[in-house]
């Protein structure tokens, strides 16, 4: 017993336990990279190293925000349109995408039938489609709104298809022990036991979206912040190209922590979060 | 079937195909059973001998090969419901929605399913807990709830499938005087699988004693001792006696490369 205690002690000369790391030391090192990094960018455009067109510097950025964001507020326009992309081609992809994958899930012969089609449209890249898809619909909204649809659909159906395939064998037992029904096992077992995984591909889906945002707005738009970043770096404004570049991280981050809440939120029943 | 009977099992067979090697395996072999209406019956086996199999053919989980199965119709609720081994309390309901959840699989309301739950919420004392996620409650208080949602669908016969397993020992010895008490309380017929001699003979009328796989019945003891039995009564002489009995006969069956059967 002693030989035991002494070796325990030996062994961890006074080491912090691994589960408790200081609290400030996750933020301490974050701020580092922005402390040094900022200041020596504006320091290597301001002393000429680097052209300002090419890399633009951090003050300038900050000046182009304040600009476009309250100023003159150029940026609202643009902001408004891509949400509305992004709104409404997410919401779409979640609308048809989830009842999809819970289908697919199910029913063995439809996900035989329409596997090779999601795993074609997965892999092709949906810039590649740009231009038929606005042969098709034109450049109007719709367009927009398929291609923020196309590039998230594949995640939610995969991610709700995963989640209908984790139910688990007891819990079915259960209900059939039970006599329950096709329809209230359905929403009893099935619909519970996939709803983690909806939520990822809510998160999934989120990404994806933006990045269908982007996309759609690089090719056949003129406004929203991928026509704002593309427009201005054509007409050599690299504070602009950076201050829409930011904003869209930005949104990304916040989206993803938005998504990550409502998931702890819905999440009472699991005992562990995170 | 007989008056009086509740469950009559006649020359049960259970053969499956191995799905990996593709080997006929014989599970159940020519298990015939009776059992009285309102009786506490046991099987005890060793590991693998086909005592769950024959208890989820029983619920209809899976069909026999061969052989006959009737169960007594119900008066009212149900012909049989069962307890599975791991609380499979559904962890995104809470404890009163997962209690009147066999209810509602017979398209109760869920409504009147939750009030209709409500009397064996009490009877197995979770009375306070009917808003809790199952993660919340201990491993006893989880079984108390999967015996109550068996309950409440007023099934004519129980099925246990080694319920207190997963509990540690203490709890499993309270656990089995609490399943007594609500037996007597809800005067229910029951069939229960364990491989636990004493809780065997400790809750039962009848121990059915099954073979290694296939798994077949090599005697049917009856538990004469006297009821309400108290815990104590395990360490009785007779009790002793009944618990070395069906060891003998089940150690028998455990396979040579098995240390314990090898040193006995």
């Amino acid at each position: 017993m002693v030989q035991t205690r002494t070796l325990v002690h030996r062994g961890h000369p006074g080491r912090r336990s691994h589960k408790f790391p200081r609290r400030g030391e996750r933020l301490l090192f974050g701020l580092i990279g922005f402390v040094v990094v900022l200041p020596l960018w504006e320091i290597v455009v301001q002393a000429g190293l680097i052209k300002r067109v090419t890399l633009s510097s951090p003050s300038l950025i900050a000046t182009a925000a304040v600009n476009d964001l309250f100023i003159k507020g150029t940026l609202w326009p643009h902001l408004f349109a891509s949400s509305q992309y992004f709104v409404l081609g997410l919401g779409l992809a979640l609308l048809t995408g989830v009842p999809l994958g819970l289908s697919l899930g199910l029913f063995r012969r439809l996900n035989f039938f329409l596997d090779p089609w999601l795993s074609a449209i997965y892999a092709t890249p949906t810039i590649a489609l740009v231009p038929l898809i606005v042969l098709v619909l034109g450049l109007g909204l719709e367009s927009k709104i398929f291609i923020v649809w196309l590039e998230a659909i594949f995640v939610v159906v995969v991610s709700t298809m995963a989640g209908v395939r984790a139910a688990e064998a007891r819990y079915l037992d259960l209900a059939k022990s039970f006599r329950a029904s096709r329809w209230l096992m359905f929403q009893s077992v099935i619909v519970p036991s996939s709803f983690p995984f909806i939520l990822t591909a809510l998160r999934l889906g989120t990404t994806r979206a933006l990045v269908g945002v982007v996309v759609a707005e690089f090719f056949s738009a003129n406004k929203g912040i991928g026509f704002f970043i593309n427009f201005s770096g054509t007409t050599l404004r690299t504070d602009r190209v950076m201050l829409g570049v930011i904003i869209l991280g930005l949104l990304g981050v916040a989206m993803g922590e938005g998504v990550r809440r409502i998931e702890r939120r819905y999440e009472k029943w699991r005992p562990d979060i995170n | 079937m007989d008056t009086g009977l509740a469950l009559q099992a006649r020359d049960v067979r259970m053969e499956y195909v191995d799905q990996a090697t593709g080997e006929r395996l014989l599970a159940v072999d020519r298990v015939d059973l009776d059992i009285v209406e309102g009786q506490f019956v046991s099987i005890v086996g060793p590991s693998g001998c086909g005592k769950s199999t024959f208890l989820k053919i029983v619920n209809g989980l899976f069909p026999a090969s061969e052989g006959t199965i009737e169960i007594r119709p119900a008066a009212q609720g149900v012909a049989h419901a069962m307890v599975f081994q791991d609380s499979s309390l559904f962890p995104w309901y809470t404890i009163v929605d997962n209690i009147a959840y066999g209810l509602v699989c017979q398209g109760v309301p869920r409504k009147e399913a939750r009030a209709r739950a409500k009397p064996l919420i009490d009877l197995v004392s979770l009375t306070g807990f009917e808003k809790k996620f199952p993660y919340q409650l201990s491993g006893g208080m989880q079984q108390r709830a999967n015996l109550a949602r068996a309950l409440t669908v007023d099934p004519e016969i129980l099925l246990m499938d080694e319920p207190f397993a997963a509990l540690d020992a203490q709890t499993r010895e309270l656990m089995q005087a609490e399943l007594l008490r609500i037996w007597s309380e809800a005067s229910k017929t029951v069939l229960f699988i364990t491989h636990q001699i004493d809780e065997a003979i400790y809750l039962s009328d009848r121990v059915l004693v099954m073979s290694a796989r296939p798994g077949r019945i090599l005697a049917d003891i009856t538990i004469d001792l006297p009821r309400p039995r108290r815990l104590e009564i395990k360490r009785s002489p007779e009790f002793i006696e009944y618990a070395d009995r069906i060891w003998g006969l089940i150690s028998t069956q455990l396979r040579p490369e098995s240390p314990v059967a090898a040193a006995s």
